[in-house]
């Protein structure tokens, strides 16, 4: 069970990994404990840097949403779309079907060739 | 462990200084010399310092501008979110006293209405050597902090 297992390139093993796991865990406590600690925990000084501002509850209302920087490649091709954002709906039943209809007509395809 | 060894034994400041700026108001004069300090020609890293992104990991808070209204909240939250011991430093005429916009209608400052500050560097702009030297005088303050000699509110180095 705990046996060494040999891959063609090197090794695996229990022992090997939980050592490895363990000089991985004490660099990274190490790393953690260079931080500071010397804040106050409960005051500003314990709060997310949101550039001066409040951190907001929902960061939708002031955030830019990636699909901004496509504006342009979206409204050119907008009718195209639109239709496919027409045929998401979310709904899990008709995902199956689209799965269902592409793996019907690849069949078709195939069975004809 | 270094750190409190080095507090200790050589009597000194555990780190170099690392600096955040904050523009509240600024015409972007200041800033812009803030930002040749770290060019090849003046080298702040020389001595340590380097400006870091974020108050959370900053020893001294260079602040320019005359402090607008929307920005007054925004300098304060930025100023305690700073771990102690810290320094402001004020660059810049219109930090100091307001300059042209003294008295004007729209702001809230100088700065040192809204926060303690420790140096003040005078100028329009200042020349980036100044700005170092400005700094450099806050580690006045941090060490006289670290001596338990805390200096009252606003009372400046310069």
């Amino acid at each position: 069970m705990f046996g060494t297992v040999y891959t063609g390139f090197g090794y695996w093993d229990v022992t090997s990994w939980i050592l490895f796991f363990g000089i991985a865990a004490g660099l990274t406590l190490w790393l953690r404990a260079q931080g500071r600690d010397d804040y106050k925990e409960g005051t500003d000084q314990d709060e997310i840097y949101w550039s001066g501002n409040v951190v907001p509850e929902d960061g939708e209302d002031i955030s830019v949403p990636a699909s901004s920087a496509y504006w342009g490649f979206r409204k050119a091709l907008e009718p195209y779309y639109n239709r496919l954002i027409g045929m998401h709906t979310g709904i899990a039943t008709d995902i199956v079907g689209f799965y269902v209809l592409v793996v019907a007509f690849m069949a078709v395809f195939i069975l004809i060739a | 462990m270094i750190n409190f060894l080095l507090e200790k034994y050589l009597d000194i400041l555990p780190k170099s200084l690392w600096v955040t700026t904050c523009n509240s108001g600024s015409c972007n004069g200041c800033d812009i010399e803030i930002v040749a300090t770290i060019s090849p020609r003046y080298d702040i890293e020389r001595f340590g310092m380097k400006l870091v992104g974020t108050p959370r990991h900053a020893d001294v808070l260079i602040v320019t501008g005359p402090v607008t209204r929307y920005m007054r909240d925004r300098l304060l939250r930025i100023y305690n979110q700073m771990p102690d011991p810290k320094a402001v430093v004020v660059v810049g005429n219109c930090g100091a006293s307001g300059d042209v916009f003294y008295k004007s209608y729209n702001l809230d400052g100088p700065v040192d209405r809204i926060i303690p500050v420790d140096v003040y560097v005078h100028g329009c702009p200042p020349r980036p050597e100044a700005i170092i030297e400005g700094v450099a005088k806050a580690v006045l303050k941090l060490e006289s902090l670290k001596e338990g000699n805390q200096k009252k509110a606003g009372e400046a180095v310069s």
